[in-house]
């Protein structure tokens, strides 16, 4: 039972909680089951390896693109891929900031999440390049051809955004975990976990020095990731600014992208919490009061997207301009219409059951409201794209574009590359952040005393 | 001549033992102490005032500065150095240098804080004489050790092992080289 006081209960121990978490990389309790998603991910990583060979050797003709459509599932999922890891950022940074100690639970694995989430989403533009062996070329480096990259061209800014948001996220997660490795390394009994662990925390002693200059650091980063976050996706809809297409230039778009990115990121991290509190049984550690409150931001992050929807038809509306007119028509009854109603349906009939108590509460609606919206997500982002490129100002230039069967095993070949450094991750690391749950514990425990 | 030692380790079961701990042996004058605990407590830095510390802060700003700075003068140059002129828009497209130039701010900017806190904290140092101590690998569990090392001026060897006992130690080693 959780107590009044925090999202922890207050029957759990310092010990209990080092133990509860640390005997996940060092005893696996959950043998069968990881190994079987092992198993699973890695055949989806061998699909996605085989797709992108092929993808290597003829080009990207083998997937349903075209032109007009010249932009379709490798920058669609770019975008899906990047706001699911945005709540991942978030979670850590923005709730540690202002003070809200229910993220302890969570921050360590949706950190882990956002960081194989972002590998993922920056994988995307450049298997889209075409000769993506050329990527070198995007980085200024004195070449013998004497030319350099165009920083007016957004395909530079998603270089620089991607490659700063993956490394500022990895350094985030990593100088989180050190203290916790230390916690892993003074537990484990046999030699090789006490050498993996003793490498990696560094050295670690809980001094109160070190404590010092961490919190610091800890904090200013915090402070920095949430900006960068923010910036990044939209960074993100300013790509699709510069595009002369219409339907891409409604002034909601950065924040429209950004809370739509939030909002599949947090549903995505619910999704993991439920699985991983049943696999490991950290019940008592990633509470029904997690959920809930995870389900309550899920929420707030949907009804503002809800808004970006209204506001992103009013402004075509309101622009007078017949082009813009015309996609918002063909968003409605156009034959990509599926995606636009299916957008609408996943993301926001589903989430008002989070208006109640009991399905907050309940695993396993939760679990179902949070796939709606991250399949959800991934059809507006799919229709955000689609149906503003098959229809630009000329009629002659009209097109369709359907996926192809490699379009689609590339992308359910990458959810392989997603799952398998996840997978490792919660294998060979401790998965949920320890000091700071004990953190939370000793205040509670405080507060509890004094109440 | 007892073998040389480098300091007491005295452990103490809560955060707000060690915390009172600290202030006595603050003010019965050792310098050279320092405490560990599974987690940062509230209220140690100003007891060891390590408040006033700013150099994160500015390490951090440097890196931002030098990213924004560098990454500006990167475009500048590169847009200089190979003009392409398209439909006559201004070669220094300051808005569009911006989106860049804001990314590698923060990418600098963390870089330095995260290489500067290591250096700072003395960091990695992969052997401390403290880790022989059998009991100091709780310090990452539940407990909390006040250390008081043996250069400190103050510092006697049974004199303050009397002393961290009258704090309520749960038990007192002496740490060995």
């Amino acid at each position: 039972m959780a107590s009044r006081y925090g999202p922890l209960p207050l029957n759990e121990s310092l010990r209990d909680i080092t133990t509860d978490i640390a005997r996940v990389p060092l005893q696996m309790p959950a043998r069968v089951p990881w190994l079987i998603a092992l198993i699973l991910s890695l055949s989806l990583l061998a699909l996605f390896l085989g797709s992108i060979t092929y993808l290597f050797a003829r080009g990207v003709g083998i997937w349903g693109l075209n032109i007009p459509v010249n932009w379709a599932f490798a920058i669609h999922l770019y975008v899906w891929w990047l706001g699911l890891g945005h709540a991942g950022t978030l979670i850590s940074a923005m709730l540690l900031l202002m003070g809200q100690d229910w993220r302890n639970s969570l921050n360590r694995f949706a950190e882990a999440m956002t960081v194989c989430a972002v590998i993922c989403a920056g994988m995307e533009p450049i298997i889209h390049l075409g000769r993506p062996w050329f990527l070198y070329w995007m980085f200024p480096y004195p070449a013998t051809m004497a030319v350099w990259p165009q920083f007016r061209s957004p395909l530079e800014w998603d270089v620089w955004a991607v490659m700063t948001y993956l490394i500022v996220s990895i350094l985030f997660w990593y100088i989180g975990l050190v203290p916790d490795l230390a916690t892993v390394r003074d537990r484990a009994r046999k030699r090789g976990w006490q050498v993996f662990f003793g490498i990696f925390a560094l050295g670690w002693r809980g001094s109160a020095r070190h404590w010092a200059v961490w919190n610091k650091t800890y904090r200013t980063i915090a402070a920095i990731a949430v900006p960068l976050v923010v910036s990044v996706h939209s960074e993100v809809s300013l790509l699709f600014a510069a595009g002369q297409i219409p339907g891409w230039h409604s002034t909601i778009f950065p924040p429209y992208f950004v809370l739509g990115a939030a909002y599949s990121g947090f549903a995505m991290v619910a999704m993991i919490a439920i699985v991983m509190r049943h696999t490991f049984q950290l019940k008592q550690i990633v509470t029904e009061r997690h959920l809930d409150v995870l389900a309550k931001v899920t929420l707030a992050m949907g009804l503002m997207t809800a808004y970006g929807y209204v506001f992103e038809i009013f402004d075509g509306f309101y622009s007078g301009d017949a082009h813009e007119i015309a996609t918002i028509h063909d968003r409605f009854f156009g034959i990509y219409a599926w995606s636009f109603w299916g957008a609408v349906i996943f993301n926001f009939v589903p989430i008002q059951g989070l208006w109640f108590d009991r399905v907050r509460r309940s695993p396993v609606l939760l679990f179902l409201i949070s796939t709606s919206v991250v399949v959800g997500m991934w059809l507006e982002r799919y229709m955000i794209l689609v149906t503003s490129l098959y229809k630009d100002f000329l009629p002659s230039s009209f097109g369709h574009y359907t996926p192809s069967f490699w379009d689609w095993s590339t992308y359910i070949g990458m959810l392989g590359l997603f799952m398998t450094p996840f997978l490792l991750f919660v294998r060979f690391l401790p998965s949920i952040s320890i000091f700071e749950d004990k953190e939370v514990l000793a205040r509670e425990k405080e507060e509890a005393a004094h109440a | 001549m007892p073998e040389p030692i480098l300091g007491l380790l005295a452990e103490f079961g809560n955060e707000e033992a060690l915390l009172e701990a600290t202030k006595r042996a603050r003010g019965e004058g050792f310098r050279n102490i320092d405490a560990f605990s599974p987690f940062p407590v509230e209220g140690m830095s100003e007891v060891l005032t390590l408040k006033r510390d700013h150099r994160v802060g500015w390490v951090t700003l440097a890196g931002g500065a030098f990213g924004f700075l560098g990454m500006l003068a990167v475009q500048l140059f590169v847009n200089w150095d190979y003009p392409i002129e398209v439909g006559n828009r201004p070669l220094f497209a300051w808005p569009a240098f911006f989106v860049v130039d804001f990314e590698l701010m923060i990418l600098c900017a963390v870089l330095f804080a995260v290489v500067g806190m290591f250096w700072m904290i003395g960091l990695p140092k992969l052997y401390h004489p403290l880790f022989s101590a059998p009991r100091f690998g709780l310090a990452s569990e539940d407990r909390f050790f006040l250390y008081i090392e043996a250069r400190d001026p103050k510092f006697d060897h049974e004199k303050t092992r009397t002393f961290l006992g009258s704090l309520g130690a749960l038990t007192i080693e002496a740490v060995r080289p």
